[in-house]
């Protein structure tokens, strides 16, 4: 941050330019609001990672002109689910059509979203890692980078999942494994017509693709696949507690990156690339468990937390909801603090609006409403199991010599050859059913 | 005429994963002259389970015999080792302003 070219006194500082802060710092610049949006990368967007799919309806509430102008690969009309064990695998797909979610490269969307900031009327401070959120007689003033001080009325926390301000602030505990996932993602060139060709789509369609089962080496967690235009964003997520258990056990004895290195190369998938070449690689931490992972408050005197750095974000093993739910959160506290600005100040009372809107929206409610994920994920072994036995059942049926099973004793012999018993099976369903 | 086998005979081999250093080529960086991350290495002597090794993404902790060694240059910025350390090990920050990984299509 060069202080000769910013002034430093703002009516709002966000710190963090991902989806959450450029959305902050959007409509607050729009609304006349002095903003400084503050970001430590240098090109724009290159910090940032994700997996690969964006649900749209929330982002229109921020910039209708979405569909339009963004940069979208492909819009989503085929989900996938896998269940693999070894080398076998259970697919099912679902067809639709609405334009619900599209596939994306996160700096490219990024970077589309700091521009719309800057062109609202935000300052946009590139290369500037922020040290520390300053606080005088217990409300946040602004910020300090090096030796450059910036003040503000009120401070917008957007750092992301790794919250090294909040930890330094003491307002959150030091980043725990316990509900941290790690994501490593590859993405694999291979052209528009090959890809089409080998996911079966034509050119207007797109893919989102969960898999679950073995690809992380019985390690919990799972593998991603979004089709982009011409190329394909491919990963795994493990959750951080169960891969230390894994190390310490040794069940886990490969490097992380083998693990998507032997999704790339898994039987069943690597034909959907073959021939690809490796552009991009990269590695970024995940929220499991959302609402464990929020602060205690979401409104300090002076600061607001939003997107990952205040927990808000959906993964159910399923489905995955990070950036919306970061610009939503963005919006509402954008709302908070035009709210306050209307009624008589910035002042905590009246910024407390933020976090009534944080509890009256759809992310709290689905929140809390899938809350049972986290039992299913601190049972390490379910996904596996689950996949173990489907996989079973199907190869009872399909993989014969002579004699063709009924289907009881394709299930009963699924069953005993995985060692489930029809209650335990019952349970880890009803779990899995409630917890997705 | 010569007896050449054609290659086209034999069965395509299995696929190999690649090394990690090779796929880290498709990555770029602006490298800091200075280490952002400092790693307290009479703390690693004492660590069972050493995790680093196998969780961080980069491969920036590798063993050189018994011995942990880190290198910065690599690094993807993720906090995996921050996380995971179980020995307070290691101090952790992003690199200098503008400095480190920069992604493009992820
Ligand atoms: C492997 C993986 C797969 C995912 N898949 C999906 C998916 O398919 N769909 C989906 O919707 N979500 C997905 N997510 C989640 C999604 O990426 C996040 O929820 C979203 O990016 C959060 O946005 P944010 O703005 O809160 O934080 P971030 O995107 O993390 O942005 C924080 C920004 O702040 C900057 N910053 C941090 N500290 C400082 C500092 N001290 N000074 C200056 N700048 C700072 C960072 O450089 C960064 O640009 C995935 C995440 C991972 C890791
Ligand atoms: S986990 Fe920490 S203490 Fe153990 S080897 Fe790695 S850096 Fe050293
Ligand atoms: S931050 Fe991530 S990439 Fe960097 S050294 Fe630690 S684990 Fe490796």
């Amino acid at each position: 941050m060069s202080s000769t070219s910013i002034p430093s006194k703002f009516d709002v500082a966000v710190v963090g330019a991902g989806p959450a802060g450029s959305a902050t710092a959007y409509l607050l610049a729009k609304k006349g609001f002095k903003v400084l949006l503050v970001e430590r990368g240098r090109g724009l967007g290159d910090k940032q990672l994700f997996g690969g799919r964006v649900y749209a309806q929330p982002l229109r509430e921020v910039w209708p002109e979405l569909d339009k102008e963004a940069p979208i690969q492909r819009w989503v009309t085929r989900e996938r689910v896998s269940l693999v064990s070894g080398d076998k695998a259970l697919t099912l797909e679902f067809k639709g059509g609405e334009r619900k979610s599209f596939t994306a490269l996160l700096p490219q969307l990024v970077a589309w979203m700091q521009r719309k900031a800057e062109q609202a009327g935000a300052i946009f401070a590139t290369e500037a890692t922020v040290d520390e959120i300053m606080f005088k007689d217990g409300k946040a003033v602004g910020i300090r980078s090096g030796n450059d001080v910036v003040y503000a009325d009120v401070t917008v926390d957007a750092e992301g999942v790794n919250r090294l301000l909040l930890e330094r602030a003491g307002i959150v505990p030091r980043l725990s494994p316990d509900h941290i996932a790690l994501g490593v993602k590859e993405v694999l060139r291979t052209g528009s017509s090959q890809l089409e060709a080998a996911f079966g789509i034509g050119s207007d369609e797109g893919v989102a693709w969960v898999v679950v089962g073995d690809v992380t080496r019985g390690v919990p967690g799972g593998g991603f696949i979004y089709t982009n235009k011409d190329t394909v964003s491919i990963g795994v997520v493990i959750h951080l507690k169960h891969a230390i258990n894994a190390i310490e056990s040794g069940q886990l004895n490969n490097h992380v990156y083998e693990l998507v290195e032997g999704f790339r190369l898994h039987p069943y998938f690597r034909n959907l690339w073959h021939g690809a070449t490796i552009s991009e690689y990269g590695g970024h931490l995940t929220i499991e468990g959302g609402l464990s992972f929020a602060p205690k408050r979401l409104v300090y005197p002076g600061l607001l937390v939003v997107g990952d750095a205040a927990g808000l974000l959906l993964s159910t093993g399923i489905n995955y909801r990070g950036v919306d739910y970061a610009v939503y959160s963005g919006k509402l506290a954008a709302e908070a603090i035009e709210y306050a600005a209307s009624h008589g100040g910035l002042t905590y009372d009246n910024l407390l609006e933020y976090e009534r809107k944080v509890k009256d929206s759809f992310m709290y409610r689905d929140l809390v409403r899938h809350r049972a994920v986290e039992m299913l994920m601190n049972d390490p072994t379910m996904f596996s199991k689950l996949a173990e036995v489907f996989i079973g059942l199907f190869s009872q049926m399909f993989e014969q010599d002579y004699s063709v099973p009924t289907p009881y004793e394709a299930f009963t012999g699924a069953l005993t050859e995985h060692n489930m018993s029809l209650n335990k099976l019952m349970s880890y369903m009803i779990t899995a059913v409630r917890g997705l | 005429m010569s007896a050449t086998v054609q290659a086209t005979n034999k069965q395509s081999p299995e696929p190999k994963p690649m090394k990690l250093e090779d796929i880290l080529q498709s990555d770029v960086w602006n490298v800091d002259e200075e280490p952002h991350i400092v790693v307290d290495y009479s703390k690693c002597e004492k660590c069972p389970t050493k995790p680093c090794i196998y969780l961080c993404p980069a491969g920036c902790y590798t063993l050189a015999g018994n011995r942990v060694v880190f290198s910065y240059e690599g690094c993807v910025e993720c906090g995996t080792c921050r996380v995971i350390c179980p020995m307070d090990a290691i101090t952790w920050n992003y690199p200098k302003s503008g400095h480190g990984i920069m992604y493009r299509f992820t």
